[in-house]
Formats: structure tokens, sequence, C-alpha cells
């Protein structure tokens, strides 16, 4: 089917040097749901607006944030079926990894190995780079008895280690708040409580259980809190 | 961010504008509304349920070749709106992935497994150049033994989601804020009343009365998991029950 390929790349420099299609797709990017990232001394946090369009969506039949190995998970902002294809391939390459060194992947190495996936999507033919950022949060056990991490992977394939950080929709004033609010000796339950609050900064309407998704990441690996745990932080905001 | 001009290319290959959007996805959704019919699906408490206008473009065509309605498995089924080729080769593929799953894992392909497995493939054509994104969705039916009664959609921009109504089509509006009033008042269908809402749901859109040969109409449910097609009769009687009613 895929046989025949364009042999020359769609992403080219602009006469200024710019790479125009990379700034389009940070532009998808920016319209796309507001997510957040924060890391506290004892984990990470990632929350996501996730607003269907009608009541006639299904609530909880798909998911933006989403589970890559036991100790690391990521959300995104943009177009949910790139997303998709980047968990597939994360999800293979930590396997590939678990295999051939016996051991789990250290989630900088699967960063390293997603933004070089995205990377390539900007240089090789005839395809257009992928319109999505991911926040990837992760646990390392090997490091100081456990230490957590946040990264964010752009659409040109540049990664970025984060202590805290939003995107998507009203990205600039969702790191305005963070900036206010983090301080390093945040403890998992108020980064959880302030990654609530970014969101609520942007959100339009009532924030309930099922338009809001929440994970976190600790010494106990990366998790996705049930409808009924999401619904008892947002009733402590209140 | 500076808004500079496009290269030009950006409405005819899927590459990004500099608004950051898709202009070939987007031209396919147009060209799913270009055949001017409309599929309705609604989900009840123990049965799933598709209804779509039959259209047929000549007299002198065998009437019952034409259809919308294929089974994917015994007890997956879809309705295909927009492109009839695009639409058979999309069907085409959903029978294989099916098959492959069945022949691989040894049970079953789960309906989500299937609609995510399609969802993925209509993303790949939004992402190469040298394939267009296909001009058809897909509404999958079926009754999953742990999800229950399932209406999933897939669209050419590679979206997918479950649904407890959904429609597709040239009066996707309407047929969707039809389905939206109906679900605020009621959302526990039963067997009949799923079927109804789904035909009353297009006749309603369509300011028409049918005959019963004008549509078509399937139906998978707890009882009956198998994906079965009403023939005439059936729709008839159906037909005549909403009439009796109002």
């Amino acid at each position: 089917m895929a046989s025949e390929r364009y042999s020359f790349s769609l992403t080219t420099f602009s006469p200024s040097g710019k790479l125009v299609q990379i700034e389009y797709a940070l532009a998808a990017v920016a319209s796309g749901a507001a997510s957040v990232g924060i890391k506290a001394v004892n984990g990470v946090v990632l929350a996501t607006e996730k607003k269907h369009k009608s009541i006639l969506y299904e609530d909880h039949s798909t998911y933006k944030i989403e589970k890559i190995t036991d100790h690391i998970g990521m959300v995104y902002s943009g177009m949910g079926p790139d997303y998709r294809l980047l968990v597939r391939r994360a999800r293979k390459m930590a396997q590939d990894y678990l295999l051939m060194y016996g051991e789990t992947i250290p989630t900088s190495q699967l960063v390293q190995r997603v933004a070089n996936v995205m990377q390539e999507y900007t240089q090789s033919g005839g395809v257009r780079p992928f319109g999505v950022s991911l926040l990837i949060a992760g646990w390392d056990a090997s490091v100081n008895n456990g230490s957590p991490i946040l990264f964010q992977c752009d659409p040109s394939g540049a990664y970025f280690a984060w202590k805290a950080t939003a995107m998507g929709k009203n990205y600039v004033n969702g790191k305005t708040f963070l900036e206010k609010r983090y301080d390093d000796k945040l403890e998992l339950e108020d980064a959880v409580h302030t990654a609530i609050l970014t969101l609520k900064e942007g959100f339009e309407g009532q924030m309930t259980e099922d338009n809001v998704e929440i994970g976190i990441c600790d010494e106990n690996g990366f998790r996705r809190f049930t409808p009924e745990e999401v619904k008892d932080y947002l009733t402590n905001i209140a | 961010m500076s808004r500079g001009s496009s290269a030009g290319f950006d409405h005819y290959i899927t590459i990004f504008s500099p608004e950051g959007r898709l202009y070939q996805v987007e031209y396919a959704f147009k060209a799913i509304n270009s055949t001017g019919t409309t599929s309705v699906a609604v989900k009840g408490a123990e049965t799933s349920a598709v209804a779509t206008l039959r259209k047929v473009p000549d007299k002198l065509i065998d009437a019952s070749s034409v259809t919308s309605l294929y089974a994917i498995t015994d007890t997956i089924g879809c309705v295909m709106t927009g492109m009839v080729a695009d639409a058979k080769n999309q069907v085409q593929r959903a029978r294989y992935e099916a098959a492959s799953f069945k022949y691989k894992f040894g049970y079953d392909m789960p309906v989500d497994v299937l609609c995510r497995k399609i969802a993925d493939i209509c993303q790949v054509y939004t992402q190469n150049a040298e394939m267009r994104p296909l001009g058809c969705a897909m509404i999958l039916i079926a009754y999953d033994e742990d999800l229950g009664p399932c209406v999933y959609k897939s669209d050419p921009a590679g979206y997918f989601c479950a649904f407890k109504a959904c429609s597709v089509g040239a009066k996707q509006t309407e047929a969707n804020s039809f389905l939206e009033k109906k679900l605020k008042k009621k959302s526990e269908f039963s067997h009949e009343e799923t079927i109804q809402t789904a035909i009353n749901c297009l006749s309603t859109i369509l300011s028409a009365d049918f005959k019963p040969s004008e549509i078509e109409v399937a139906v998978v449910s707890k009882d009956q998991p198998k994906f079965t097609i009403l023939n005439e009769k059936e729709i008839e009687e159906h037909l005549t029950a909403i009439a009796e009613k109002d």
C-alpha cells in the first residue's frame, strides 16, 4: 500500500531559515485541549481537559492519558489520531528495550526514542510532522532511591525536562500561573491540586469527573485516576 | 507566531496549513456529505441498531445489490456513509483485520479494538502524502459481552469514539440534535424503542414517510448477537408501530 513513497521531504527550509511545517504543527498543538504536568518531590501529575462536543459521545470509552510501561505514562495536546500512533510506538520501544537489556526503560531513554520518531517525520519523504506535543511522566527507581521525571516532546523532535508546564489552549496563562504557584518542596497531593487549578483557569463551563483526566506517577508506578477519585479532588477545590 | 502564507500545497496533500489545519482531511469530510445520504445509529439497554437511506441511483440497477450495510464478522456489522468505492475498501480491510485477529489470537476481535485499528489506518492516510484520506465514515455496531451494546464511529481524520447514538452524512447536524433531545429524556431504550428511534430520526430529518424498500435497518442485541439486516416485512412492522404511536 505505501510501497511507493515520495522521495523528497515535505518539510523544507523557507528563505528565512525556518521550517514552516513544524511551526504550523505547533499551531495545531496550541489549538488543542489544555494539558498540564507538574513534578513533585514524590511523584509527577498529568492532567488534561477532555471535553466531548456533544452528550451523544460515550465518556470514558477513549482516554488521553495512557500508560506506556508500569512506571511511565503520557498525555498530549493536539491531534488525537497522531497521538495514538506515538503511544503504540512508545509501548513497543519500551518492550524492545526490556527484551534487549533485561531492564525496564529509563524515562529519559524512552523520551529520546519517541522524540527521534517525531524528528524523523520532519525529515522523511512524503510525511508531515506530528500535530501533537507530549508530556511524558516517569519514575526512575534506580536514581537517588527513586526520582520523578517530567519531559515534553515537541513536533520538531526537541524534548525538554520540566518542573511544571502547560500545553495546548491558553498555555501562556497556564505557565504564568504555574511559575507563581510552583515550589521545589511540593508534595504529590498538592501538585494534583495545583494541576486542577491550572486547568480551571482556562476551563469553559463546569469541571466534572467526566471532562477531566488525571494521572499520577510515583514509586508505585503510573496510574490513571478513576472518575470517583477525580471527583474527590474536584470537590476539595470547590 | 507569524502568519506566514502557505507554500500552496496544503490544499492538495495532507500537510499543515499556517493555522495548523489539514485541509485534505476537512475536504474528505465534505466528500462524505456529497452522496446526500445520512446514516443513524442508536444504542439501547440491550440493543444497537443502525438505519440508513437506500438510494438506488438508476431504475435499471438491481436494487438488492445496493446496500450500505455490511457484516464485518458474524457479530460485528457496520453502516458506511460516503463514497462507495472508498467504503468498500474500508469494509474489506475491516473484514481482513477481524479475521487476522481471530487467526492470530484465537478469539473474536472486540468491536472497540477493531474500530481503533480502522481509525489508526485512517490516521496513516492523514500523515502520508502519497495516500489521500478515504471519503467515508464507518459506524460499527455489536453486542459485546463486557461492554454490552456498542456503537463506534470512525472518521477520515483517524478519530474514533464510542457513542450512545450518532449520525453521519448530509443531514447529520439535524439528526444529532434529534438524538440529543431523545437521549435527554430517556437513555435506556428497549429493543423496539432502539430500532424505532433510529427509523424515526431518519424520517424526522428528511420530513418524509418511507416505504420499507427505501431504508435499510440492521440490529444486534443480547438475545440475537448476530448482525441481522431486517427484511422488508420487519421494517414494515416497525414503520406501522411508529405511525400508530403518533
